[in-house]
């Protein structure tokens, strides 16, 4: 049942992310609206069938990483579709929905997230809490993105071509970023301080080494250094952009970690 | 309803020719009494910018019309008739539609989606109405048309990017800044183009501004004129790190702002960035500069560059705009051919119902005893025959006013059915 709805969802994500792509190039607003469209119609699929599955499992879908994935694209989802609206960014789309959909595409053979030894209340809410994080990070990687590719039009002042005229403007595309980078980081934080905690009484040490435990840490280092030098050091574009797609790789690889390496968290 | 338009304008008929032509407001108020007075015409309206002179009439016989309108034209503006008429154009019904549309919408204007021709074409409409040479068609013409000109701006994009250096610069502002809400302006040296895109960025909501000049008494001069600031020229350093936007334009063989000093007021800025509107000739901004991060540095040329391509732009979405008036025509020409037979419909649909009402009653009185049931049938009966009568007329009144030509077939409807005279 949630299999099916979650194939459907999936070409709907297909679809969504074709019209965007296509708008980004042809900028009618028709194709803008079929992508918001079929946007929206995935997004439905999607949320039933994540909650005809926690209803089959009766429990939150996030004990295994293809599930938890797909968990955190609902919500990328999700901000991408408030966002859009709220910053009246018509072009948003074509920059998360490829990441989305790239996420929503893996399917890998399940293997469990977590150990039967792992569980409890409290771990479902750190690994929520964390991909919420990162959910927001990939809208701040796609923000980083979009501030790159606008930046380059504005430098190169060559002839201006149709992402000068689609793409916001510089400081809307930064303001963009900073706050999904404010709203992605506590609960990144909130989510690896529990994960720590739990460690520290399940595995017995607090600092067992488990790869995706570690390139998480890297990649909350990175976020950490971007918020510090962004409020403190007053960095501003081109250098926090590049911030956001370092820090956003870590996360690739925390995720990629937790797919194919052995470690702890898989045990 | 026989509408045309006739005229002449930048695409056909060369300048001399148009401005020779060209009508000022009083002499239009004359020339339009003069051709009311002829008697050829029902409505007129004579539309004259520096682009085009064209008159918008509806008359019994267009032709006679148009010749007898240009005639009087050039009478009074002292023209050989002979030299107009060879490049007088003439589009009658759906195409006079489709050109008032077009014309309104700045889809016919040298430079495609320039605001002014919908004022005055407005202006001219105003005009008309105050010499009561518009009547009900031409009213009908002008009022849509300016619906579709506001359909053409908001739906499309045709006017949304500058054309115009100083816009142009407004425009590379705003993709920077966004807002341009209390952005401060620089001034640099004098001139008229700089001045004006300093005063596009004022409306635009930047605030406030400095101006610097090597003579004292012309920034003091220029900062009162845009309500700005004068500063000292040797504090151009200072400044620079105050502001976000610096127009330069001095008259300096070298350049006046090297990616040194910049170099040195970044730190200060805290990384916000820093855009110059370098309008001078020889620049007044190092080229280095660029490689500055947050430091953006558009010369004329980097100005013309986008321009051209807002231009190219304006061109693409020309062709949204076209097809939107297309659909627009059409619709009105279908409403306004509809207009023009619904009376007919109507009168016939009462007259055939007056003699089926009329029978029917006679009937019902001859036959005793009728149940409920039986003058149901009846009604039904009589009136299911009237609707299969009026079916093929009715129908046949819509195609012929939607191809345009209605007239013949209103008379024959008339006639047949006695619908008394005066279609």
């Amino acid at each position: 049942m949630h299999q099916t709805l979650l194939t459907f969802a999936i070409i709907g994500y297909v679809a969504a992310t074709g019209l965007a792509l296509a708008y980004l190039v042809q900028r009618e607003e028709v194709l803008h609206r079929l992508a918001s469209l079929a946007t929206l119609a995935a997004w439905v699929l999607h949320t039933i069938a994540l909650l005809a599955l926690a209803i089959d499992l009766g429990r939150p879908p996030l004990a295994n990483l293809p599930d938890a994935v797909s968990v955190a694209v609902w919500v990328v989802v999700l901000l991408e579709m408030w966002l859009e609206r709220r910053y009246g960014l018509s072009v948003l789309g074509a920059f998360v929905l490829p990441v989305a959909l790239v996420f929503s595409l893996q399917s890998m053979p399940t293997r469990p997230l977590i150990g039967p030894a792992l569980s409890g209340a409290w771990l479902w809410v750190h690994i929520g809490l964390a991909l919420v994080g990162i959910a927001a990070f990939v809208l701040n990687f796609a923000g980083a993105v979009m501030y790159l590719l606008q930046e380059h039009q504005l430098k190169a002042k060559q002839r201006p071509g149709a992402l000068y005229y689609t793409l916001p403007a510089l400081a809307t595309l930064d303001r963009l970023t900073y706050r999904t980078l404010a709203l992605g980081f506590p609960f990144l934080t909130t989510g690896l301080i529990l994960g720590v905690l739990w460690a520290g009484t399940a595995w017995g040490s607090v600092f067992t080494f488990d790869p995706l435990a570690f390139s998480s840490f890297v990649a909350w280092a990175v976020y950490a250094a971007t918020l510090a030098g962004r409020a403190a050091g007053g960095w501003h574009g081109r250098r926090a952009a590049y911030f956001a797609i370092v820090g956003f790789a870590a996360l690739v690889l925390t995720l990629g970690a937790g797919l194919f390496l052995p470690g702890k968290h898989g045990s | 309803m026989p509408l045309f338009v006739a005229g002449l304008s930048h695409r056909n008929a060369p300048v001399e020719l148009r401005e020779q032509l060209a009508v000022d407001e009083d002499k239009l108020r004359e020339l339009l009494r003069d051709i009311a007075g002829m008697g050829i015409l029902r409505e007129a309206l004579i539309l004259s910018t520096c682009n085009r002179v064209e008159v918008y009439a509806v008359a019994d016989v267009p032709g006679e019309a148009r010749t007898a309108t240009f005639r009087q034209l050039c009478r009074h503006r002292g023209v050989e008739p002979a030299s107009v008429e060879a490049v007088l154009y003439t589009h009658a019904e759906g195409d006079a539609v489709r050109h008032a549309f077009r014309v309104a919408s700045s889809l016919d204007s040298m430079m495609i989606g320039e605001p002014q021709i919908l004022g005055q074409v407005k202006d001219a409409f105003a005009l008309a109405q105050s010499c009561e040479t518009v009547g009900p068609a031409l009213h009908t013409l002008f009022t849509q048309a300016f619906a579709v000109a506001k359909k053409v701006r908001t739906e499309t994009e045709i006017a949304r990017h500058a054309v115009s250096v100083s816009f142009a610069a407004v425009e590379l502002a705003k993709k920077i800044f966004a807002g341009l809400d209390g952005k401060a302006v620089l001034l640099v040296g004098a001139g008229k183009m700089s001045e004006l895109a300093a005063r596009h960025l004022i409306e635009q909501g930047a605030f406030p501004l400095y101006v610097a000049n090597r003579t004292w008494a012309r920034a003091q001069e220029l900062a009162r004129a845009l309500s700005g600031t004068a500063v000292p020229f040797d504090e151009l350093t200072t400044a620079l790190a105050a502001v976000d936007i610096v127009i330069t334009s001095t008259g300096a063989p070298a350049p006046v702002i090297t990616r040194e000093t910049v170099d040195r007021v970044l730190p200060a800025r805290r990384g916000r960035p820093l855009f110059f509107i370098d309008i001078a000739v020889p620049r007044d901004v190092e080229e280095a500069v660029d490689m500055l991060d947050g430091v953006y540095r558009y010369d004329i040329d980097d100005l013309k560059q986008v321009v051209d391509a807002n231009i190219r732009e304006r061109g693409r979405e020309a062709h949204r705009a076209e097809a939107l008036v297309e659909r627009e025509v059409a619709k009105f020409v279908t409403r306004l051919g509809d207009v023009e037979v619904i009376p007919t419909i109507v009168s016939l649909r009462e007259r055939l119902e007056a003699i089926r009402a009329g029978e029917v009653k006679r009937t019902l009185t001859r036959l005793p005893d009728v149940t409920p049931a039986t003058r149901e049938a009846i009604e039904a009966l009589s009136t299911a025959i009237v609707n299969k009568i009026l079916h093929a007329p009715i129908t046949k009144l819509r195609e012929s006013s939607r191809a345009g030509s209605p007239r013949s077939w209103l008379e024959l409807v008339h006639e047949l059915f006695g619908l008394g005279r005066n279609p």
